[in-house]
């Protein structure tokens, strides 16, 4: 049995049309998985059921063995976080310190052990300086770091990143990204829906949403042969697998396309 | 003649900061017409800053700012018409589609140029236009703004601001949370405005790729400090733009890449795909 189970999930908001229809999808435990997929295919949605935020028509979800519903999505909500793409939507802290302790408050921790678990958390993500700072002078990284760190302390071990890089600049795009690698590292699975086709290559397998269905799911590698997933769903290569795939296979081109993959692939 | 910065700073003051100089020593001059210019930078560099400035959104802490011929300091005049100067530069902010407020797309269009002493009926056939200039036909009139994709929102609210026939039009990334293909329509549309009506356009982005591909000239904001002003190509010719906290568009990284593995000698600014492949079918070729 897979750690995260998708089975027939179909939802829609005006009952007219789907938005999701007929998701299967199994994720393993530690895995990286980077959604792909045009404005409107359902993406964002697939995260907010997984979460339990949306209540899905028809099919079900289960994770690390318990289904979603009534009885169980408190317990499974605690496993799951998930950072959105606006960092200034999910700050509800006055300060860092706050922000972070707000998911454990809602637990119950008790307070010496929310101390410690702030501080903790708080180094982990390289924000301990920041703690008494407001959310108004972070940068928008620096809060989507905070944000990490109180998903950590409700000791989730998934973590969705919804277009959470998507308002950021190159540079805390970087610093994001590496520290989700440190993540990945330490064993959580990582879901992270993007439309930077050079970030999706950093994971381990690549799901393509189009329509609101499952369009393809498939190691990294192998899914980015295939140009024709891409193009069927409005999406692009990076600039390096389109010069790749463009090479005629002959001997004249083969070092350079070996060496184009090898940049693509750099991890 | 459009806009003119003459040693513009701006200053924040905050509690926790104290006082913050967001922009230093600003010389810069934009023409009302037919410019494309991409401001980029890190985040917290002064772009938003240095926009805001642009329709007088907010005042210069010192220096002075010439915009169609009002000057601009740091005290409120009274002799000034800031709604004139807003209606000449118009100031579309990031995510403009959460500002969508009105049932149709046809009164959300109107709501601009209804603030400059129109009559409904003038302000309806500009509607109209504006939304035809963003790629949208006459059926989204009637639809009500929240049931549109993220791409069509972000069209009309762009509508609204070109109802008001601003001469010149800054945007504060316009693409980000747009799709690939969303992105370059988008782009596409902004190139085309452009070059039929001649309106000066300025844009914020963060994507190199699209700076390298769309624009002539480039303003490139650094610590508050304009750091470069000039064209694109340029830009990407110098060996430091990292110092600036920018990347490389990534047809000049992964050509860069393969000059430097199998000791090629492309030349590596090439703007697209096609022109980087025929770059590589060329040297494969010596």
């Amino acid at each position: 049995m897979s750690y995260i189970e998708i089975k027939n999930l179909t939802f829609s908001y005006n009952e007219k049309t789907n938005v999701l229809e007929d998701v299967n999808l199994e994720i393993n435990k530690g895995e990286w998985i980077a959604v792909l997929g045009h404005n409107g295919s359902g993406k964002s949605t697939l995260a907010k059921t997984l979460v339990g935020l949306l209540e899905p028509q028809k099919g079900e979800i289960s994770i690390d063995g318990l289904i979603m519903n009534d009885e169980f999505a408190y317990e499974i909500r605690k496993k799951i976080g998930i950072v959105f793409q606006n960092p200034d939507n999910q700050f509800v802290g006055v300060t860092v310190r706050d922000d972070i302790a707000f998911g454990m408050e809602n637990l119950c921790v008790p307070r010496e052990e929310m101390l410690e678990k702030i501080g903790f958390y708080a180094e982990k993500v390289n924000m301990l300086k920041f703690l008494d700072s407001e959310p108004a002078n972070l940068s928008g990284g620096q809060k989507q770091r905070v944000a990490i760190a109180g998903i950590l302390a409700m000791q989730s071990d998934i973590i969705i990143f919804d277009e959470a890089t998507s308002m950021l600049d190159p540079f805390s795009r970087e610093e994001l990204i590496k520290y989700i690698k440190t993540l990945h590292q330490d064993g959580l699975t990582i879901i992270m829906i993007t439309h930077d086709i050079n970030e999706a290559l950093l994971a381990d397998r690549i799901l393509v949403m189009n329509k609101g269905k499952v369009y393809a799911f498939e190691d990294t590698e192998e899914i980015m042969k295939k140009k024709s997933i891409f193009t069927d769903s409005h999406l692009e290569l990076p600039v390096s697998l389109d010069l790749a795939n463009a090479l005629t296979e002959t001997q004249e081109y083969k070092e350079i396309r070996e060496k184009l993959w090898e940049y693509a692939l750099m991890k | 003649m459009g806009i003119r910065f003459n040693e513009v700073s701006y200053g924040y003051s905050s509690f926790a900061q104290g006082l913050y100089t967001a922009i230093k020593d600003i010389n810069l001059e934009i023409t009302e017409k037919n410019e494309f210019i991409a401001l980029v930078g890190h985040t917290g560099s002064g772009k938003s800053t240095l926009a805001k400035h642009m329709n007088a959104l907010i005042f210069p802490t010192s220096g002075t700012l010439e915009i169609f011929g009002h000057t601009i300091t740091n005290k409120r005049n009274k002799k000034i018409k800031y709604n004139d100067i807003r209606k000449k530069v118009g100031l579309v902010f990031q995510f403009p589609e959460y500002q969508l407020f009105e049932e149709t797309v046809e009164k959300d269009i109107m709501f601009g140029p209804m603030n400059f002493q129109i009559t409904k009926e003038e302000a309806k056939k500009l509607a109209k236009q504006s939304l035809k200039l963003v790629g949208l036909d006459d059926s989204y009139l009637s639809r009500n703004p929240y049931n549109l994709s993220g791409g069509e929102k972000k069209r009309v609210s762009i509508a609204g601001i070109l109802a008001m026939d601003p001469d010149i039009l800054v945007l504060d990334e316009p693409t980000s949370g747009l799709d690939p293909a969303g992105k370059r329509i988008l782009m596409d549309l902004f190139k085309n405005i452009n070059e039929t009506t001649g309106k000066t356009i300025i844009i914020i982005t963060h994507d190199m790729d699209l700076v390298y591909q769309y624009f002539n000239r480039v303003l490139v904001m650094n610590d508050g400090h304009l750091m470069f002003d000039g064209k694109t190509e340029a830009l990407f010719q110098k060996e430091d733009v990292t110092d600036y906290h920018l990347d490389y568009p990534n047809t000049i990284k992964v050509l860069k890449y393969l000059n430097q593995e199998l000791n090629l000698n492309m030349n590596v600014f090439q703007k697209t795909t096609a022109e980087a492949l025929a770059e590589i079918k060329r040297a494969v070729k010596l």
